[in-house]
């Protein structure tokens, strides 16, 4: 009788001790960036662009030191509802201030939140020295990183 | 979490050291008289978990209790049950959120352990229905975010919600061990597997913990727990 009762304590410490850890998968859903396009003003067509020391206001380091191509994929702030990236064309610097919404989405226990993004319409270039002649938001929701959601003309 | 494996180690030593005292105190009175097997509520036991308040205090968290309770039927049949408020800060690996609630917890214990005279210990299994209804209060969690350039932290004021009017019901079988250490007083450990059977969850959130029921993990239903309690088993008939 007693033997019996030992089994079944040592088989359940044994259950008890088997905690599986839950581990957040790589592939599975994340919080995603805003897609930035280069347009030329005068053409409208996309354009490739050179800057340098990308980096955000109120943040030391550089994201990127030196960027060329026609899109940039850049992380939004999910703690905020305002993200500030200056933006440097040969020594001519314009700031991006992009004012947008946080919303964060629970996945489950490993993965925890991520968060999505609704662009608000008061995004703007605040133009030091004017290299940047307008932006255009084309699409105010990041939900994914494959569109296009803010144009820069130059 | 070092703490509460300390008092666990100490109490086990106690445990075990009274079971040691308690079998060899009883041999002299060795008699091959058995007891009655009829019904007999003889026996009415009340206590309290005794790890729950020092953890809790040791955590820094509000007061956590567990009482406990069980009743004789026959010989080897008892009701039990216990009832508990749980306070209790959790930090997970994302999310940091405090869970509060009352469950309450009803069943039958079968006692597998036969007494020599004069001793009343027990080794028993069990099952029980739990309930519990609690709250939920996120404080800070760190957002899944492949790009790390920005701090991914938000901190409370900040989409940090409470959810209240949670519940969860699940049931557990147990087995358990009670040591009579003093007359009518009792140490007893149980460990329990526990499986979700509903709960009531949260719009944009989890129940990672329930009162009384403990973590609930994503893959399934199963959970754990176990308690150190001290009993008073207040004599209803006078023993022999």
């Amino acid at each position: 009788m007693i033997k019996g009762s030992h089994l079944i304590l040592i088989s359940l410490i044994l259950i008890l001790s088997c905690e599986k850890d839950d581990i957040c998968i790589e592939g599975s859903d994340n919080t995603n960036r805003i897609t930035i396009g280069f347009l030329d003003d005068k053409t409208k067509n996309p354009t490739g662009i050179s800057l340098v020391n990308l980096k955000s206001i109120g943040n030391d380091s550089i994201i990127h030191e030196t960027f060329s191509g026609q899109s940039i994929k850049l992380p939004l702030k999910v703690n905020s509802t305002k993200t500030q990236f200056l933006l440097d064309n040969n020594d001519l610097i314009d700031t991006l201030t992009i004012y947008h919404q946080s919303i964060h989405q629970y996945l489950n226990r490993s993965c925890g939140y991520k968060s999505n993004f609704i662009i608000n319409s008061q995004t703007e270039i605040t133009k030091q020295t004017g290299w940047i002649r307008e932006i255009s938001v084309i699409k105010d929701s990041i939900f994914n990183e494959e569109q296009t959601n803010i144009f820069i003309h130059y | 979490m070092k703490n509460k494996q300390i008092y666990l180690f100490i109490i086990s030593i106690c445990l075990s050291t009274n079971m040691l005292i308690g079998q060899t105190e009883s041999n002299s009175n060795d008699t091959l008289i058995k007891k009655d097997k009829l019904l007999n509520i003889n026996k009415l036991r009340f206590g309290f978990d005794l790890l729950k308040p020092i953890v809790s205090s040791s955590e820094g968290d509000n007061l956590n209790y567990e009482i406990v309770g069980d009743l004789q039927l026959t010989e080897n049949i008892y009701l039990a049950g216990e009832y508990g408020s749980i306070d209790k800060l959790i930090e997970d690996e994302n999310i940091n959120f405090n869970s509060s609630g009352s469950f309450l917890r009803v069943g039958l214990d079968y006692n597998l352990f036969k007494n020599w005279i004069g001793m009343d210990n027990s080794i028993y299994v069990g099952f029980r229905y739990g309930n519990s209804s609690f709250s939920n209060k996120i404080l800070n969690y760190e957002v899944r975010n492949k790009d790390s350039y920005f701090s991914n932290l938000v901190e409370d004021e900040f989409q940090t919600i409470e959810y209240s009017n949670l519940s969860g019901n699940w049931i557990e079988i147990l087995l358990g061990i009670k040591v009579e250490t003093f007359k009518n007083v009792y140490l007893g450990l149980s460990l329990r597997l526990n499986k979700l059977l509903s709960d009531e969850k949260p719009n944009n959130f989890g129940n990672l913990f329930i009162p009384g029921f403990n973590k609930v993990t994503d893959e399934n239903t199963f959970g754990s727990g176990f308690n150190y309690t001290l009993t008073y088993s207040i004599p209803l008939k006078k023993r022999k």
